[in-house]
């Protein structure tokens, strides 16, 4: 578990680059660091390597403050993406992903395997990539090297820094799922930065939401901060598509009805969203569409019921949740 | 044999200095000094201390091989890509592992150039080193000039300029390639500066 104690930081004079951030995020979990630049994400993500010192406060991972661990130590034990990928331009994949465990002193033939392995991890033929050149990379390409480096040594932490930033959309939404598809069965302690809210909803099971002047202006699961959005900055910065983006967020078993109006509609399964549940809706005339068990029926979803699966998330706002 | 002598403390200098702007300055300063010293006049100044023969003409070269070697290798180092440097720490290398794995690696090509630079000047002027009796080709030249042989004087400078184009180019082929594979492209020599 990594957690912020009234961590701040301030260079020089004017307002802090982070102010006073208290934060944990519990093992296993992504939180994703969103908000505009200027916003101190990034000097958040630094303290927990010992990049960036705070000014004051503190950092603990698993109720160890950093300041207290050897720099170099610390950071080995810590998988690190940084933004615009950083390979060294110099050293072929198979030697960019081995730098961890080089330093950690493995054996050869380990490192051999474990790169490897690393590769095919991250959707990269070993025969084929081992020996390119960074330079000769696509760019996602070198953002998945770049993860395998982070990975290399085991580190229960990640810290992600834009990591799929420098790629264009398609490709960023392909490595968005493999990082969802493998972080589903690595289970790593994962600080993500971002300025992009739609990749923040989609990746993180923790958001927070950080203001110019380093402020944390909510945190919170993606369907809290998206149903009730705790201050006037946090609402402009998800923005008005909230409530579609919220369909997306809310399972269709969310809006189960019995109250079914009789008649043929479409059918959907019962991991379907919400949002392909309205697709559905508005692309046919159906007044329900069936949610579909594994063997029955389970019930229907009708406009009315959506409307109010979304006022029950909005029905549950407390004025004295935002932190 | 100069540049042997050279390069060694002129890197070391430019490692120590690429991170200190003060220091940097004034090292790169006394070398540019050194630099502009007419080679006669150095010559000169060395006899005194170190008699006749290959001492002065080595120490000479080798002051003057200085400057080249020091800038490039501050400019190299300056101009490795930050992210590739913070990539370095934030994966736990120490300083020192920053240096020789990642650092000074991705500098050598600009380095190299600058040895490039102090080979072929150094190869010019060996040639005036005749005059403090430390032989090689500027032998042949002198005793051309006296002897009125304009043909030992041309056939001398066409080798001792050969020599320089061959040295060059190899260099050349040197830095190059260790220049592959990279993906940022390093200021050139001329605008190292």
């Amino acid at each position: 578990m990594i957690e912020y104690q009234e961590a701040t930081k301030r260079y020089g004079a004017g307002p802090p680059a982070l102010d006073s951030l208290s934060l944990e995020v519990p093992a296993g979990e992504t939180c994703v660091l969103v908000g505009p630049s200027g916003g101190g994400k990034t000097t958040a993500l630094k303290m927990v390597n010992r990049l960036v010192e705070p000014t004051s406060g503190r950092v603990l991972i698993d109720g160890n403050d950093v300041a207290a661990s050897d720099p170099v130590e610390l950071r080995r034990g810590i998988g690190y993406v940084i933004q615009q990928v950083g390979l060294f331009p110099h050293l072929d994949v198979a030697a960019n992903v081995a730098t961890v465990p080089r330093l950690l002193g493995w054996e050869r033939g380990r490192i051999d395997a474990r790169v490897d392995e690393l590769l095919d991890l991250v959707g990269l033929d070993p025969a084929i990539y081992r020996h390119r050149r960074p330079d000769e990379l696509s760019g996602g390409q070198r953002q998945r090297v770049g993860v395998a480096r982070a990975l290399a040594a085991d580190p229960p932490i990640l810290l992600m820094d834009e990591p799929f930033g420098a790629v264009d959309p398609v490709t960023r939404a392909r490595l968005q799922d493999e990082f969802l598809r493998l972080q589903q069965h690595l289970r790593r302690t994962v600080v993500l930065v971002t300025h992009d809210i739609d990749e923040a909803l989609r990746l993180g099971d923790h958001l927070a939401v950080l203001a110019e002047g380093g402020r944390l202006e909510q945190s919170g699961t993606p369907a809290d901060v998206l149903a009730r959005p705790a201050t006037p900055f946090v609402a402009d910065f998800v923005g008005a598509g909230r409530t579609l983006r919220r369909l997306d967020l809310l399972s269709a078993t969310d809006a189960l009805t019995t109250d079914s109006p009789a008649g043929e509609g479409p059918t959907v399964a019962s991991d379907a969203t919400l949002a392909d549940v309205m697709a559905a809706l508005l692309s046919t005339d159906a007044p329900a569409v069936r949610v579909a068990g594994n063997s029955s029926v389970l019930g229907v979803v009708t406009l009315e019921s959506i409307r109010a699966a979304l006022r029950d998330g909005d029905g549950r706002q407390d004025p004295g949740a935002s932190p | 044999m100069a540049l042997l002598l050279a390069v060694p403390p002129a890197v070391a200098i430019g490692v120590a200095a690429a991170r200190r702007p003060r220091l940097a300055g004034l090292a790169i300063g006394s070398a540019g000094v050194i630099f502009t010293i007419p080679s006669l006049a150095l010559f000169a100044l060395l006899v005194g201390p170190l008699g006749l023969g290959a001492a002065p003409a080595v120490s000479a070269l080798a002051l003057y091989s200085v400057l080249p070697v020091l800038r490039n290798t501050v400019v190299g180092l300056q101009e490795v890509p930050p992210d590739a440097i913070e990539a370095a720490r934030g994966m736990g290398m120490t300083e020192r592992q920053a240096l020789w794995r990642v650092r000074l690696p991705l500098a050598l090509p600009v380095v190299v150039g600058g040895v490039r630079v102090a080979a072929v000047t150094a190869v010019g002027m060996a040639t005036v080193a005749a005059l403090v009796a430390a032989g090689g080709l500027g032998d042949s030249i002198f005793a051309g000039l006296r002897a009125g042989d304009e043909t030992q004087v041309l056939a001398a400078t066409a080798v001792i300029a050969a020599l320089a184009l061959v040295v060059d180019g190899a260099l050349a082929a040197v830095e190059r390639n260790f220049r592959r594979g990279r993906q940022v492209k390093l200021p050139s020599l001329r605008s190292a500066r």
